[in-house]
């Protein structure tokens, strides 16, 4: 898992990050994974000086940016859960899942607890994603390794798109404020983010790795998932 | 035409109406501007710990009239009366209640709001125990629920027999989203003051069930007569028992299923049914 290599896609959007922030020179990404984020430490209600008010619009964004966050989150561990208990009987699948599967837990609790932290409406439509979530994942191990691999790709290559679009709004928010960039609430957030979307893209890598894009019909499987997930993201972001 | 204009301003009466808003620049301006502005932008939003909340839906002009309204509801009701005696009172003339455009409903919907935000300032369950009064430690989040909505409804004591009025205001169609809205985000503001961490649909029927019990309750209260609502409090435990019960049926429901289809798939793994 500690060998990486850059898939095409995956360099592309990668160089799509590198573009945008300048400041985060691929060696500060390794190193910052090596320890551990804030991540862990959300919950706790540190006291920063009061700053700037935020304005309306801002605050409509970090509402709906953290709810969708939750509801992908929770799409993507039942995914995992449903390919983990079509593979569980596959010592080699079974251990690769898991491992994906456990980051994803992680990623679930920590935005579990920033909505109930930031007061945050959850996703109203959550038993549709409970669903929807686990019969994706038990549908594409059904088709096979490969298939549910091209699942992955194309859950990761938007949920990476998606975070690093949230991300580029973030840093677009507090481009005028020095100080919201150094330390606070919202710098915790970019952390956040910024970790599990790496994450993401580690699984996607994975996922190419494990020969996804020989999966039989791989272009349809991958558009229709792809397109799927833009549907998610758009409604979890309203409802 | 000009002369006569002047002599109109001149003239002590019309240049009374106008000194009033014109001599508290700040109050003036700020009326204007709430009727431009949408009334109701107090919609629940991202809750910051470090950048302050947004400010009070009303303007500084509207809480002043609006307060010193709600002290006469007691002897004059929700009505146009205590508005305008409350007006007069502030320092404004009778006319300026008409900047309220929803009239009595806005002196309502001033007491709910105020009040909703005012409980946390009274108890707050999410500070550490030994911040909190005596008697409200180590509590369940069942009695935090209770003592909060007592604390809430006790906000209403001093109007209680007025109260009905306002429900009856309240009820017109055209308040009826706006009072909804309000009693949604009281139940929200009760459960976050007594530190529920829901993040899944818990969120949902944990605040449907607590505003109709809050909403019953208030009601009730209406026709209380005991001795310092004794009544309205046993009430309010028969409410939130009800609800306990209910809860705990849909949960023994739902483990029953949940075992079930594991026992169901359990016979099939002993098949060797593939995928179980």
């Amino acid at each position: 898992m500690t060998t990486r290599r850059l898939s095409p896609l995956l360099a592309h959007l990668r160089c799509q990050q590198r573009s945008q922030f300048s400041y985060t020179s691929p060696s500060t990404l390794h190193a910052r994974r090596l320890v551990s984020t804030g991540a862990a430490n959300i919950s706790e209600t540190r006291s920063y000086p009061k700053s700037r008010p935020l304005t309306e619009k801002e605050r409509e964004f970090l509402q709906n940016a953290i709810r969708v966050n939750q509801a992908g989150e929770l799409g993507a561990n039942l995914i995992y859960e449903g390919q983990y208990a079509i593979f569980k009987r596959d010592p080699r699948l079974k251990s690769l899942i898991r491992h994906m599967w456990d980051q994803e837990v992680h990623h679930l609790e920590t935005f579990n607890k920033l909505v109930a932290k930031h007061r945050i409406r959850p996703t109203a439509l959550r038993p549709l994603w409970n669903v929807a979530g686990y019969a994706l994942g038990v549908g594409t191990a059904l088709l096979g390794e490969k298939a549910a691999m091209a699942c992955t790709e194309a859950v990761e290559t938007e949920i990476g798109g998606h975070y690093n679009d949230q991300l580029r709004t973030l840093l677009d928010m507090l481009k005028d404020d020095k100080d919201l960039l150094q330390h606070g609430e919202l710098k915790e957030l970019i952390d956040t983010i910024r970790e599990f979307r790496d994450d993401e893209l580690e699984h996607l890598d994975t996922a190419v790795e494990h020969d996804s894009k020989g999966a039989e019909g791989y272009d349809v499987l991958f558009n229709v998932i792809r397109g799927g997930c833009k549907a998610a993201i758009w409604l979890s972001q309203r409802v | 035409m000009n002369n006569t204009i002047r002599t109109n301003f001149s003239s002590p009466s019309i240049g009374r109406i106008l000194s009033k808003p014109i001599t508290s620049s700040s109050s003036s301006s700020s009326c204007c501007s709430s009727l431009t502005t949408p009334r109701i932008k107090f919609r629940r939003r991202y809750h910051s710990y470090q950048h302050p909340a947004p400010g009070s839906p009303f303007t500084k002009a509207e809480s002043a009239i609006l307060s010193a309204s709600l002290l006469h509801v007691p002897s004059h009701g929700f009505s146009n009366a205590a508005l305008s005696f409350g007006a007069r009172d502030a320092n404004y003339l009778d006319i300026s209640v008409n900047m309220l455009p929803r009239g009595v409903f806005d002196l309502v919907h001033y007491h709910l709001a105020t009040e909703r935000l005012r409980l946390g300032d009274k108890i707050d369950f999410r500070k550490p125990e030994n911040e909190l009064p005596e008697g409200l430690r180590n509590l369940s989040i069942p009695a935090k629920i209770r003592v909060l909505c007592m604390e809430r409804l006790r906000a209403n004591a001093p109007i209680i027999h007025r109260w009905q009025e306002a429900f009856a205001v309240m009820s017109l169609a055209g308040n009826i989203s706006a009072s909804m809205s309000e009693l949604a985000k009281l139940s929200d503001e009760i459960w976050f003051l007594a530190g529920d961490e829901s993040h899944d649909t818990t969120w949902y029927t944990r605040r449907a069930t607590l505003s109709a019990v809050y909403a019953t309750t208030e009601l009730f209260m209406t026709q209380d007569n005991s001795k310092d609502f004794e009544a309205t409090w046993a009430f309010l435990d028969r409410r939130l028992h009800d609800v306990k019960t209910i809860g705990s049926s849909v949960s023994n429901v739902t483990s029953y299923l949940d075992f079930t289809v594991h026992a169901f798939a359990n016979v099939l793994r002993s098949k060797n049914v593939p995928f179980f």
